[in-house]
């Protein structure tokens, strides 16, 4: 079952986007603003940004914190490697996300919203001005202002394009005219965001499912799942034969995502293992391809769902030189603030590379095992842990490749 | 050529009774001519390209395999191979590819030099008629210009050929200071001597220049010495290029290489490369005999084409007139040139001449296989072609075999031929690849960071190339192609380097129905028996 994305969705016009059907979860929003946050917490929505955190539970913060003004963030900044879902929602499918972020705003009481998109998408910052513009002008903003009743604005902001500027609070920092560097939580989003206001940030697919959520029901949301409620973007590449966007119901296999709905290994090469969500969480390897994709399921055999990017491998892709080039993205991507991370990545991309390029050494093994113990949890936000976590979880299931690449190496000058 | 034709004996008899024999009378215009008889013109040997950034596109069956084909390697392949750098990496060591090379370190670049064979070691050294450029005071820019591309029937791009005839001169001057000899003249009776002329095939004036009838060793003689000399040249022989390096964003930076002597790969990251792998002969295509080079095997195309370089005219190619026909183990074999603009006839298995034989290549070639067809040819030992009337020539220019066309000599005598007595048979071979490539006048591929010279580039010559033009090619183009890879040259620092195209390139394999078991570049013929998978992953199965 299309949800997200249906074909109705596929269209920068709004009127054709509300004569697809689309309004009618802002129109029961209008009328029963006290459902909507129950009518999440039935659906079961979580978040898709990659923590799963339960929607309803985030927007019921926002909505009971007292303050004159609250903001909704709408964070579209995705920047990962493998990830292109936000890119496709922002760009082919505006209207879903940005009624989606109306409802969060009649439900928290806000007096604001930023669209906040990566401008490195291309095209995605012109369609996504004239999708704001055409919501400013129509007769259900107005009923949406009349029935907050207080000043209340829509805008799009240009995030810096960096990966640290979609966390969370590296959001809200430019957001606020700052670099985007994350910081410390407590305290959350919720009690100190933009302009120091209590701020909702939701990923963009979280804010367009909740349109859906919100138009055929908590019941109906939840029967599209398989293992857990709704259907999930899946951002499949890799070594597969149909790479690509993949709306599934939440808690397909692995093994179906990869043979049903990608076409199968590309070339008839071994499945080797699965780059998840970031990449930036344990592999998924050959003992995994039956285990049911969603937020719970995956946690339970010590990975993640992240963002739904689904990074495959086959045996003709060498996972030293694809944790090479994911450590080395997160290095690239430290924001510096916190020592372990900004130094920590650095190393270990260093020692990656120079596996990977022929001139690795015995105890390099060892340093990369020292060295995951030491950055684990070590900074503000989760990007050391990210790059940490696909190291350690590679160095375990395919150790032998690291010591054939060492193994291999040129010792000569 | 299977067709039946003249017996041996009672051609040589009908030669010498009519010898000299008369000028052809010319039946059938020359485009006729080529329509029918040319091997280009042969449908039942083409396919369209399915794959690739010019799918729909026709060229010769055996062609298509080689460019539809799959990659030797995987990107595990890569994983603790040996990182090389080099601010420009030139791939090929012919004429084009070294005049490139010392170009571009001239002009302050870390160059490396690779070829899977050895330095020098390719078709420039057999190119024997001479170098096309105007420096006649009876010649001009706009007759080669004109020449060109008429000789190309007009579809040669204009620009291309402009920028080939105007840098002529000072491509031979750059030459004379490299240190290469030519053969010079002293009609003016005044002591002093100019550069000898001769008129080549297809052109309106005398403008090739040669060294004898080894024009393209002395060439090469000069080029090896200088770029072996030059500080900041890194040659390296016997590695072999199988695949080209991209980033993300689809530059060219850099190729991975085997190193057949010690049998393991190496990549080498580059902030340009310039292909100058030369052309396809030694593929055989349509079961051809070939005058080329043994690693003429159309690997800078296959590899061009993989990383999504536009291609043109590949369905093109030059069949020289007169290969050696006879005996086999020599079939295919190269007589030059000039000994027709010297004043050699062909005659068929009748005595009788068929062909102004200093018309175009593709229209000599096309008339040589019409004789043959027709059953006038001259059969030998069951292979056929035409007779090339040495002993004519001779009795009317003395000393020219001796003096002009010691190479022909040579090979003569190979076969156990006296050419001052006895015609040799002779009929088309496989001689060169008109297309390739497509380039601009910097030899700048489509592709970021990829550049061509010499015979692997496109559109210089349209459909057919004139004689002396392929080594004029390779200078002209070889320094531009230098000059503009120093201008353009990135930082090859990406974060993805690596091979990361074949993914899509393998998905549109599959979805075109084409094998994956088949790969490429094949790097030399079968023939040769390289076994140059077990060499690529000798070190792979070692370690496990």
């Amino acid at each position: 079952m299309k949800v997200l994305t249906h074909t109705s969705a596929r269209t920068p016009d709004l009127a054709a986007w509300l004569a697809a059907g689309g309004g009618e979860g802002l129109q029961h929003a209008l009328t029963e603003t006290a459902a909507i946050i129950p009518a999440l917490a039935d659906a079961g929505l979580r978040g898709m940004g990659g923590a799963g955190f339960p929607a309803a539970t985030k927007w019921q913060a926002v909505a009971d914190a007292d303050a004159d003004e609250k903001w909704i963030l709408c964070n579209g900044n995705e920047d990962e490697p493998g990830t292109f879902k936000d890119h496709f929602l922002l760009t082919q499918t505006p209207h879903q996300v940005i009624e989606g972020a109306l409802i969060a705003a009649l439900a928290t009481g806000a007096t604001g919203i930023v669209v906040y998109a990566n401008p490195h998408a291309g095209g995605t910052i012109s369609g996504l001005e004239d999708a704001v513009e055409q919501w400013r002008r129509h007769p259900l903003f107005d009923r949406v202002r009349a029935h907050l009743d207080q000043p209340f604005e829509l805008t799009v902001q240009l995030s810096s394009g960096l990966y640290v500027g979609g966390e969370e609070t590296g959001a809200i920092a430019a957001v606020n005219g700052g670099f985007p560097f994350p910081r410390e939580k407590p305290p959350w989003p919720a009690q100190d965001g933009i302009h120091g206001q209590p701020t909702l940030v939701n990923n963009v697919e979280t804010l367009a499912l909740a349109t859906h959520v919100l138009r055929h029901g908590a019941d109906w949301f939840r029967q599209l799942g398989n293992t857990a409620p709704g259907t999930k973007l899946f951002s499949l590449s890799g070594d597969i034969l149909r790479p690509g966007l993949h709306e599934l119901p939440m808690g397909t296999s692995l093994r179906a995502l990869i043979e049903d709905h990608g076409g199968g290994m590309l070339a008839g090469t071994p499945f080797k293992a699965v780059f998840t969500g970031g990449p930036s969480n344990t592999l998924l390897t050959a003992s995994d391809l039956d285990v049911a994709l969603d937020f719970d399921s995956l946690r339970a055999r010590g990975s993640r769902l992240g963002t739904g990017a689904m990074i495959v491998v086959g045996a003709g892709t060498s996972i030293v030189r694809k944790t090479a080039e994911y450590v080395t993205f997160f290095a690239d991507s430290s924001c510096g603030q916190c020592p372990p991370c900004k130094i920590g990545t650095h190393q270990v991309a260093r020692i990656l590379q120079r596996i990977d390029q022929g001139w690795g050494q015995p105890d390099d093994l060892e340093a990369l095992d020292n060295l995951v113990e030491l950055l684990l949890g070590s900074g503000r936000c989760g990007l050391v842990d990210g790059a940490a976590t696909v190291l350690a979880s590679s160095l375990r299931a395919f150790r032998t490749e690291y010591e054939q690449a060492i193994g291999n190496a040129n010792r000569l000058p | 050529m299977t067709a039946m034709g003249v017996d041996h004996a009672t051609a040589l008899r009908s030669w010498s009774a009519r010898a000299p024999a008369p000028p052809a009378t010319g039946d059938l215009p020359p485009a006729e001519l080529v329509r029918h008889f040319h091997p280009d013109h042969q449908a039942d040997h083409q396919s369209e390209l399915r794959v690739g950034a010019c799918a729909g596109m026709r060229c010769p069956s055996g062609l298509a395999d080689l460019l539809q084909a799959n990659a030797h390697i995987d990107d595990v392949d890569l994983a603790g191979i040996r990182n090389l750098h080099a601010d420009v990496l030139v791939l090929g060591g012919g004429a084009a590819g070294v005049v490139a090379a010392l170009t571009a370190a001239r002009d302050g670049a870390a160059v490396m030099l690779a070829t899977k064979l050895r330095l020098g070691d390719g078709n420039t050294v057999m190119a024997e008629g001479g170098i096309q450029a105007a420096v006649g005071a009876d010649d001009s820019l706009q007759q080669h210009f004109d020449d060109t591309l008429a000789g190309g029937h007009a579809t040669a791009d204009p620009e291309l050929v402009a920028a080939l005839v105007s840098d002529g001169p000072a491509a031979i001057r750059w030459l004379m200071a490299e240190g290469m000899a030519f053969d010079q003249q002293n009609d003016q009776g005044d002591g002093a001597s100019t550069l000898r002329r001769l008129r080549p095939g297809g052109t309106t004036v005398a403008r090739l220049l040669s060294y004898r009838d080894f024009t393209g060793l002395e060439m090469m003689r000069a080029l090896r010495e200088a770029v072996l000399l030059q500080p900041g040249v890194e040659v390296r022989e016997r590695y072999a290029a199988l695949e080209l390096l991209t980033d993300p964003h689809g530059r060219c930076v850099g190729a991975v290489l085997l190193d057949l002597e010690r049998e393991r790969l190496v990549q080498v990251r580059a902030g340009a490369v310039i292909l100058a792998t030369g052309g396809a002969g030694r593929t055989h295509l349509g079961g051809n005999a070939t005058s080329n080079h043994y690693g003429a095997t159309a690997d800078g195309l296959v590899l061009a084409y993989r990383v999504g370089a536009c291609l043109r005219e590949i369905d093109s190619f030059q069949y020289h007139p007169t290969g050696l026909a006879w005996p086999r183990h020599l079939r295919g074999l190269l007589i030059t040139e000039a000994v027709r603009a010297l004043g050699a006839r062909l005659v068929n298995g009748d005595g009788a001449r068929f062909i102004d034989e200093l018309a175009p290549r593709d229209v000599v070639a096309a008339a040589i296989l019409r004789e043959i067809d027709a059953g006038r040819g001259v059969e030998r030992d069951g292979l056929t072609g035409v007779l090339l009337d040495t002993p004519t020539l001779e009795r009317e220019r003395p000393g020219v075999l001796q003096n002009h066309l010691i190479t022909l000599v040579r090979l003569a005598r190979k076969a156990g031929i006296d050419p001052a007595s006895e015609p040799l048979l002779i009929a088309p071979t496989l001689h060169y690849q008109n297309g390739g490539v497509a380039v601009d006048t910097n030899g700048q591929s489509s592709i970021p960071g990829l550049l061509c010279a010499g015979e692997i580039a496109g559109g210089i010559h349209g459909r057919n190339r004139l004689m002396g033009n392929a080594l004029l090619e390779t200078v002209v183009y070889g320094r531009r192609a230098g000059k503009a890879a120093v201008t353009t040259m990135r930082n090859p620092s990406g974060r993805a380097v690596g091979i990361t195209h074949l993914g899509d390139w393998q998905r549109g394999l599959i979805h075109a129905g084409l094998p994956l078991d088949r790969r490429a570049p094949v790097l030399f013929p079968a023939y040769g028996h390289a076994d140059i998978e077990r060499r690529i992953h000798a070190r792979r199965k070692s370690a496990l």
